[in-house]
């Protein structure tokens, strides 16, 4: 019956214009999303030194930072070499161990970034700091060395990144952390430490 | 009617979708590797690799002596060490992970701060057939001690492969010592271990 036929075929195209403008309108409303969130970021906090960051997985507590000829072991380099120490307080909230924080904890500074990264080092021991377990807050110390040819620095500005959890990734389902941005960034003086000679 | 029919069936797929999408073991379940239990004091198999562990001690201090000299390793928690042995049955192996887990669930991973400790587990390169003492040290919070488990296993990441769950039991040290030292040996174990 050509009556019905059409009346079907009209069916159809209602359901078809329906469906692609919802699909158009869902894609330019994520689109717009995207742009108007990259155009408008969230401003980071900007934080003194003894203040507590909580990055979700890390409570960052950053306690100040000083200029220094020696590494934290104590052991003179060979070579005279300058020494940023930055002396910091680490607590894992996640269920592992981990290592992370030494990726997460980036000397701020957009004219030039410094190359390499700090070694981190336990202050307890005075020597090399591994993954941080839970539960157990560590004081630790970040020592970059200085290029010889920069002007040693009055301030320091620390941007301290964050990560989510996510139960299932978007690529195999698998649980997993993911970096996200910054939590904060700490801004401190850097102060010229006394000479101290050991060994 | 027609319409309401549509809805009511559009609801029942959601709801079948969503519950289905929830009850669905995720990648890391699926991927998990395969528990084998054990005990402290008792052989454990695997398909490629046996591992023993002999006997378990608490400590506040590690020392560790090193040519010559004496290295101190703190701790906020305390030093949970464990003697064993592991032997590897088909094929020259490394076994890379070593975790703690605490009855609440968390995990601690094996101390990466020693570099020089001889027999230490993921340093030692295990051949077929011959059996190797090997060395374990954890740091951990005192609570996490009790009802923990040893997790032993080839690597971190390894879908599906086998993984050694040793219960601690009741082979839990009765006094936490103040310092430990281990020193290397010349015969038998490559180290020893004296209380202090």
């Amino acid at each position: 019956m050509p009556v019905m036929r059409r009346s079907k075929i009209r069916q159809r195209l209602l359901i078809m214009l329906v469906t692609g403008i919802g699909g158009m309108a869902a894609a330019a409303i994520s689109f717009a999303s995207a742009v108007y969130d990259a155009a408008n970021p969230v401003p980071v906090p900007v934080i003194g030194k003894d203040q507590v960051v909580d990055t979700g997985r890390w409570r960052v507590t950053i306690n100040g930072a000083h200029m220094s000829s020696l590494p934290p072991t104590g052991t003179k380099p060979f070579e005279p070499k300058r020494f940023l120490l930055v002396d910091l307080e680490l607590d894992n909230r996640s269920v592992a161990s981990s290592n992370v924080f030494m990726n997460l904890i980036t000397i701020k500074d957009d004219a030039a970034p410094l190359q390499p990264k700090p070694t981190y080092y336990l202050a307890r021991d005075k020597w090399i700091a591994s993954a941080i377990n839970p539960n157990m807050p560590e004081k630790l110390v970040a020592a970059w060395e200085w290029p010889a040819d920069r002007p040693e620095p009055q301030t320091l500005s620390l941007a301290i990144g964050k990560q989510i959890y996510k139960p299932r990734d978007n690529l195999y389902g698998a649980p997993n952390w993911f970096d996200d941005g910054e939590a904060a960034v700490v801004e401190l003086p850097v102060t010229q430490a006394v000479e101290t000679t050991e060994q | 009617m027609s319409a309401f029919r549509t809805l009511l069936l559009c609801g029942l797929a959601i709801a079948a979708l969503y519950g289905m999408r929830n009850s669905t073991p995720g990648y890391g379940d699926i991927t998990a590797p395969i528990a084998i239990r054990g005990a402290v004091g008792e052989r454990v198999e695997t398909r490629d690799f046996a591992f023993g562990a002999a006997s378990v001690h608490l400590a506040r201090q590690l020392k560790v002596e090193s040519f010559g000299r004496v290295k101190d390793f703190s701790t906020s928690g305390i030093w949970l060490v464990i003697e064993g042995a592991a032997v590897s049955k088909t094929e020259t192996m490394t076994l890379m992970s070593a975790e703690w887990l605490a009855s609440n669930g968390v995990r601690y991973a094996l101390s990466q701060r020693f570099s020089t400790v001889p027999g230490y587990l993921p340093t030692e390169r295990l051949e077929p057939g011959l059996p190797r003492p090997v060395l374990l040290a954890f740091e951990l919070p005192e609570a996490a001690v009790d009802q923990g488990t040893l997790l032993v296993a080839r690597s971190r990441v390894s879908p599906l492969a086998e993984e050694l769950s040793i219960a601690l039991g009741d082979k839990k040290p009765a006094e936490i010592k103040p310092s430990v030292t281990i020193a290397r040996s010349g015969s038998g174990a490559p180290w020893t271990l004296a209380a202090h």
